[in-house]
């Protein structure tokens, strides 16, 4: 017996062959409740003194063989699957925030990650700071008396700005607040942030994880590695807890304190949980997780070989170019790859863009990334359409800007059907050059 | 609960419930090197909710208590007497675990009076420890941590398969054993492994006992478990299946295996 790998973790983390049949595959527990041996057996169930499934908007034994992987994944001391990578960020916030307590937050992310934070929370009476996330000064000087964590993700989504976690996690460390990373475009394969010293990982399963683009999924993993009995910041894990006879879960279990509160808590009370097909759907795609994430990265370097210098192409950002501004921490952080998504500017404008858009034959044009197949958007005449040229530049979003997620074809005939859509959209903007020359 | 011994904070899991040495049987779960009370974490709700006044101190340097660890299991032994005396608990039922039985051994044969049955769970006569595995102790706290997780788990705990859903047992292992004061892990595993008084202290143990011995430990293997069991006599359980972490890799067999015993 050994201390698994990754790749072994990734196929077998969790997983026990059932003992009555012997299935090999994770079995799909497709049931909403449990039968209890006795009373007795019942009650100890509910009051956590034995493991086990009561009803699955708290644990399924399926859901439970994925969290069981996704901690082992990314060395936290249990997890929660979520129905939404935007549900784990809110049982997680749940956890830890009540009304007049404070959040610093990356300014660069995800939008519906930061339309929770600027307006849904605020409206609960929970304030956050947007600081930009490769300025740990910035972060330092943010934190209030009431913070009671500081998040961002590692890379940044649409920009790829860097966050430094071990700079970050000093700081939060020294502060006595978690610090909660969003690790969707990562993945465990490229980064642990937990080992670099976040203490809450927070994952989209929807993308890389899953791979496929077939089932939405979020979790959330307890690093375990926080003392929350250092000050009284968090009584929901230092106080006694509105159930289970007032236990308080700091005293009773430790480094897993939190995700005994998020699950007796976001879960029991708010309900978010995954199905127990979709978390048979992103086992599916976790089994093969090192192998496509190797394949992401080796095409995203193609692609950039073909992008970088082409005449078409105005400019390109990735973290792996030496000209991206946090360049150095991406690759102090992430050696590996530093991930599948490419964002870059098609001389031409917005016009360009949404030809080149409308041109591509293979790469596929919707609001998703981390699928197995190659995806595209042009943020200036889909997401975006409706601001102006300045409007966009405030979000930080150029009208050239394309931002692309580099699949799993074969590398040669992605590159072709850029090739001809990049042919198509320059025709495009040479006539319009000519017309507007005349 | 929080009390003070010897001028220092030490903390005591009584399961969830209040404790009262008066109003039932009074269970002392001991634990082993580099551990505390959250070892136990499936045992003292399980008997604190079945009528028993369960009591699971983490000794100084360890868990939620302040101080320096301890330095012999002599003084360990000598610590819980005083811990039982200071909670005015005049006799109880000792659960073990690992360095935890030497602990009971050497307490059985100072105080006989104050145990009324003994578990011996993942133990043994003696503990010797590996020179490496002590230097590392010394030296990079956190790779031992690693490799006692390594050694200290069977099937299911290096395959993630956790009675308690979502949770990964040898990474929770290893925060935990983390979350002791630096240094701790290493004084224990010198004091297990100078321990040598075993075979005889396990002469003078006259109450019930039960071993519970484990197929799968690769730190206190089951022929040494057994070897204990026979210096002992009393109950015998076997868990083919298990690592060394009993207690949380196969809680519902050692519960059983205790509740019969209780
Ligand atoms: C970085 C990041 N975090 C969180 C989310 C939200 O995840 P979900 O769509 O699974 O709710 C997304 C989705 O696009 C994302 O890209």
């Amino acid at each position: 017996m050994a201390d698994y790998k990754f790749d072994t973790l990734s196929l077998h983390a969790g997983q026990s062959p059932d003992a009555r049949f012997g299935s090999r595959a994770v079995p799909i527990h497709q049931t909403t409740s449990y039968v209890f041996d006795s009373t007795e057996h019942a009650a100890a169930l509910f009051n956590m003194e034995v493991g086990g499934h009561i009803y699955s908007r708290l644990t399924n034994p399926t859901v439970a063989v994925l969290e069981q992987r996704l901690a082992a994944l990314d060395g936290g001391v249990a997890a929660i699957a979520t129905a939404s990578g935007m549900s784990a960020l809110f049982v997680t916030v749940l956890a830890l925030c009540s009304a007049g307590d404070h959040i610093v937050s990356s300014s660069q992310m995800y939008g519906a990650n930061i339309n929770l934070f600027e307006h849904t929370l605020k409206r609960y009476g929970i304030e956050t700071s947007f600081v930009p996330p490769n300025d740990p000064t910035a972060i330092a000087e943010a934190i209030r008396p009431n913070t009671k964590m500081v998040f961002g993700e590692v890379i940044g989504n649409p920009g790829m700005d860097i966050m430094d976690v071990p700079a970050v996690a000093k700081i939060t460390q020294a502060a006595g607040i978690p610090l909660v990373i969003d690790a969707t475009f990562n993945t465990p394969w490229m980064v642990k942030p937990i080992e670099l010293g976040a203490n809450v990982v927070i994952h989209s399963l929807t993308k890389w994880m899953g791979g496929h683009g077939i089932a939405l999924g979020g979790a959330v993993i307890d690093g375990g590695n926080f003392d929350w009995g250092q000050n009284d910041k968090f009584p929901m894990l230092t106080t006694p807890h509105f159930g289970y006879q007032g236990a308080i879960l700091w005293e009773e279990f430790g480094p897993a304190a939190l995700s005994v509160r998020i699950r007796t808590e976001g879960m029991m009370n708010v309900g978010p949980c995954m199905s127990p097909q979709n978390a048979f759907y992103i086992l599916q795609g976790l089994e093969t997780l090192g192998l496509r994430m190797e394949k992401h990265m080796s095409n995203t370097v193609a692609m950039l070989e073909f992008l970088v210098g082409h005449e078409q192409i105005a400019w390109v950002k990735h973290p792996s170019l030496p000209d991206h501004p946090d360049h150095d921490t991406a690759m102090r952080l992430m050696p590996k790859g530093q991930g599948s998504i490419i964002a870059c500017g098609i001389k031409g404008g917005r016009d360009a863009g949404r030809a080149f858009i409308e041109s591509v034959q293979l790469a596929s044009h919707l609001a998703n990334v981390g699928d197995a197949k190659t995806l595209v958007i042009h943020p200036g005449s889909t997401t975006h359409s409706h601001l102006t040229s300045e409007a966009m530049a405030s979000a930080g979003l150029t009208d050239d800007l394309i931002r692309i997620s580099v699949g799993l074809e074969d590398q040669k005939d992605i590159i072709d059907d850029f090739k001809q859509a990049l042919r198509t959209a320059g025709k495009l903007t040479s006539t319009q050059a000519k017309g507007s020359g005349a | 609960m929080k009390l003070t011994l010897n001028n220092v904070e030490i903390f005591a899991s009584t399961g969830g419930r209040d404790f009262n040495p008066s109003s039932g049987p009074v269970v002392l779960f001991v634990h082993g090197s580099g551990q505390s009370h959250l070892g136990f974490m499936l045992q003292h709700r399980f008997f604190a909710n079945r009528g028993f006044q369960c009591i699971t101190p983490d000794m100084p340097g360890h868990g939620l208590s302040k101080g320096e660890a301890l330095t012999t299991v002599e003084a360990m032994a000598d610590w819980y007497a005083q811990f039982m005396q200071a909670l005015g608990i005049p006799k109880a039922i000792l659960v073990g675990h690992s360095m935890g039985g030497l602990i009971e051994l050497e307490l059985a044969s100072r105080c006989p009076d104050l145990i009324t049955k003994a578990a011996f769970i993942s133990t043994a006569l003696a503990i010797p420890v590996n020179d490496a595995l002590i230097n590392l102790a010394a030296t990079k706290e956190s790779a031992a941590i690693a490799a006692m997780m390594d050694w200290g788990h069977g099937t299911a705990g290096h395959i993630h398969d956790h009675t308690m859903p979502g949770t990964s047992h040898m990474l929770y292992g290893s925060r935990l054993m983390a979350g002791n004061a630096p240094g701790t892990l290493h004084k224990d595993l010198v004091a297990c492994n100078a321990y040598a008084n075993g075979p005889t202290a396990a002469q003078s143990v006259t109450c019930p006992t039960l071993t519970v011995v484990c197929g799968q430990d690769r730190m206190t293997p089951r022929k040494t478990g057994l070897a204990l069991q026979a210096a002992l006599g009393g109950e015998l359980v076997e868990i083919a299946q298990s690592g060394h972490m009993s207690i949380t890799e196969h809680p519902f067999d050692v519960n059983k295996a205790l509740r019969a015993f209780f």
